[in-house]
């Protein structure tokens, strides 16, 4: 219900300029074609889901986006700029910013230092700074640790409470949220999330729906989302591309992608298609 | 990972050593000093201060030109000096968590930097001597660590691919490579080895300070005590900063310190640089302290040692590491020649120890490798975090969740402290994270 009516409020951004712009994507793997020829146009604002069976490339996808794996072909264009092939911390300098499936928090390091390591690059990194502690190496720090019991404070008071909590002492929907919180401190333009409300029950779920919309409304993000769930995808997605065998079987509004005879096939099969 | 839980089988053994470290700590706990109990000086910053203050204390001991002190002065420099070298080793092996088998290689450098840098002439590639300027000491400990630190970075960048297993042997190929160059090239006199030239005596208000003096060595110990110093605070600063926080990053997660924003090169290879850099102070002051060196006697087992200090006293902990370089290089040039003469003259040849005759004809001195084996075996059977485990570490070794509670004045105290060196010199003597030990494996899978 709260899904419906944030699809009421939010226009569909269809008009909005190109924020990331994927042209005939490749990715293989020895004889192995994880993505084939991949196109996708995600607007400014958008709330874009990707969806697909397992093993569809959605993942490597992302992987891709972020610079963990060079394509084979094409293009990513990111704000204008070909990221395709950079290195994934200078990806994330110019605003793209991620989260894992399997969630991949610093397990012994505090919720904190978590988040710090998120701000890394709008840290200075010079040795001389650092083991001198200058004053604008401090200012640096300690705006840093400000924000980021801000980006916590996100997710409400329990988050700021948990901060010297080691991270891998943390509930599973905690850890999801300060990965979040980590990801937020690149002051990021774009976001991926990758599965957000894998393994979580209906309520957690519900939360983690709430808190993507606040995060595109607050934080001025687009978002880029892979999503199981059906019920969360179609809820607050303003566009949807479904993968299949690495390639996009169909693309549109949620309303059309529930029609998409293809997609009913990829996801149960031909005879469930054609009934 | 080489660091398991111990198994039932080593149970009978390992349980008497646990009963004398739990009589430590009881006796830590229960002896008063002035109002408190002993564990308390021996807890977090107090800690620090106490040493401090004993190590600048100790020459003031009112002496005679051979005593004891003396040497024991003499000892401590070289302490010093492996104290920056573990410390140095900690940045890469501890922080950012690349073993490098070849550390020595750094300790090589610095040395010939402050020889040759003193010697006043060198060989060229034809065996003809040419004249080189001369330096002050003083400017050669940044020099020799500028081009250690170039090295590490040279050393450092072909291995950033590699993990595990695979850098430990690279780098173990470079720390015996350096060594054998400089056996090999005539510029620094090959294998007979070059002699640096002391630092010169310094004049200041009240009077002139020698470091040369063999019946006082007070000076050139202040001197590097001041630079271990030094290089520990520099070590706190980089750890609590965004590059130590990168280290650990990389160290726990590359993909996701990637995802981060981490810059995987830069930060590898400062860890190198840096590591690689103290690496180059230890060799310029060691080799001010005892100026004559030959290749060759740069050893892999300089390598292994260092290593072993920082494992010791507890892989990524600064006091620990401080404390693990103190123990194993005192027990190495002070303390195993004063066990061994004792043993030899007295101990041995009283009948009523015939049995162990045998022995009369070891060295113990000779045998240290082996006492550094046994004490790493049983390091990481009995307490692989360490002495004075970094408090992630202790963590990580200890599983997730599962803290157990020390004996009430030792966790009163930690609670006190609560910070990172919270659960550090308490936790030494702390023998009861033993029994939860066998749940580790679990705790890190969880």
């Amino acid at each position: 219900m709260a899904q419906e009516q944030a699809t009421a409020n939010s226009p569909t951004h269809d008009q909005a300029p190109s924020l990331l712009q994927i042209n005939g994507l490749v990715q293989r793997f020895g004889g192995l074609t994880a993505v084939d020829g991949v196109d996708l146009d995600i607007r400014k604002g958008q709330i874009y889901s990707v969806i697909g069976p397992n093993g569809a490339g959605k993942t490597t996808v992302f992987n891709v986006i972020t610079g963990i794996y060079k394509p084979s072909a094409g293009q990513i264009l990111f704000d204008g700029t070909q990221v395709a092939g950079m290195k994934p911390d200078q990806i994330v300098r110019r605003g793209i910013t991620r989260t894992f499936q399997n969630i991949r928090l610093f397990n012994n390091m505090t919720v904190l230092e978590n988040v710090l390591v998120g701000q890394h690059t709008r840290l200075p990194g010079d040795v001389v700074s650092a083991l001198f502690r200058l004053p604008n190496y401090r200012r640096a720090e300690r705006r840093a640790e400000q924000r980021a019991i801000e980006l916590l404070g996100f997710f409400g008071q329990g988050m700021i409470e948990r901060k010297d909590e080691y991270a891998a002492n943390l509930s599973y929907a905690e850890r999801r949220r300060v990965e979040i919180a980590r990801a937020l401190g690149s002051s990021p333009k774009l976001m991926l999330l990758d599965e957000p409300t894998a393994g979580m029950n209906d309520a957690e779920t519900a939360d983690a729906v709430q808190y993507i919309q606040r995060l595109r409304r607050e934080f001025n993000l687009t978002i880029l989302l892979i999503e199981h769930k059906l019920q969360v995808t179609m809820g607050i997605s303003d566009r949807i591309a479904v993968l299949d065998y690495g390639k996009k079987i169909a693309e549109g509004v949620p309303a059309e992608i529930q029609r998409n005879e293809r997609v009913i096939e990829a996801y149960l099969g031909r005879k469930a298609a054609v009934e | 990972m080489a660091t398991q839980t111990p198994s039932k089988a080593a149970s009978s053994w390992t349980a008497g050593i646990r009963r004398g470290t739990d009589g430590i700590r009881r006796w830590l706990n229960e002896t008063m000093l002035a109002g408190r109990p002993l564990i308390w000086y021996v807890t977090g910053w107090r800690f620090a201060v106490i040493a401090l203050v004993v190590a600048i204390l100790l020459p003031l001991v009112p002496t005679s030109a051979y005593s004891d002190i003396q040497s024991l002065l003499v000892a401590m420099i070289s302490v010093f000096v492996y104290i920056m070298l573990a410390l140095g080793l900690n940045i890469v092996v501890g922080y950012a968590g690349l073993l490098d088998l070849g550390y020595v290689a750094f300790f090589v450098i610095g040395s010939y930097t402050m020889a040759a840098g003193t010697y006043g002439s060198i060989n060229d590639f034809a065996g003809k001597l040419h004249d080189l300027p001369t330096l002050p000491f003083i400017l050669l400990i940044p020099i020799g660590a500028f081009i250690a630190g170039i090295f590490g970075i040279l050393l450092g960048a072909p291995t950033l691919r590699l993990r595990g297993d695979y850098l430990a042997i690279v780098t173990l190929g470079f720390g015996e490579i350096v060594p054998v160059v400089f056996a090999n090239i005539p510029i620094f006199f090959g294998q007979t080895g070059i002699s640096a030239t002391q630092p010169a005596p310094i004049t200041t208000p009240v009077g002139i300070i020698s470091f040369t003096d063999p019946f006082n060595h007070a000076p050139f110990y202040y001197l590097a005590l001041a630079v271990a110093v030094l290089v520990t605070l520099g070590c706190y600063a980089l750890r609590s900063s965004s590059i130590g926080r990168a280290w650990v990053a990389i160290r726990e997660d590359e993909t996701a310190a990637e995802a981060s924003g981490v810059n995987l090169t830069r930060t590898k290879l400062l860890a190198f640089a840096l590591g690689a850099f103290v690496g180059g102070i230890g060799g310029v002051i060691n080799t001010a302290a005892f100026p004559s060196i030959t290749p060759l006697g740069f050893s892999f087992a300089i390598s292994i040692t260092v290593l072993i200090m920082v494992v010791l006293g507890g892989i990524g902990s600064i006091p620990g590491v401080i404390i693990g370089a103190l123990v194993l290089r005192l027990f190495d040039v002070f303390l195993l020649q004063r066990i061994n003469d004792p043993v030899h003259q007295s101990f041995l040849v009283a009948p009523v120890n015939a049995p162990l005759h045998v022995l009369a004809n070891v060295d113990f001195n000779t045998l240290k490798l082996l006492i550094y084996g046994i004490v790493l075996v049983a390091m990481i059977l009995l307490r692989p975090q360490g002495l004075i485990p970094d408090a992630r570490r202790r963590r990580e070794l200890k599983g997730v969740g599962a803290a157990p509670e020390g004996v009430s004045a030792v966790g009163a105290f930690e609670q006190e402290e609560a910070g990172m060196s919270a659960a550090t010199t308490a936790d030494v003597l702390d023998p009861s994270e033993y029994t939860g030990a066998g749940s580790d494996a679990q705790g890190r899978e969880g």
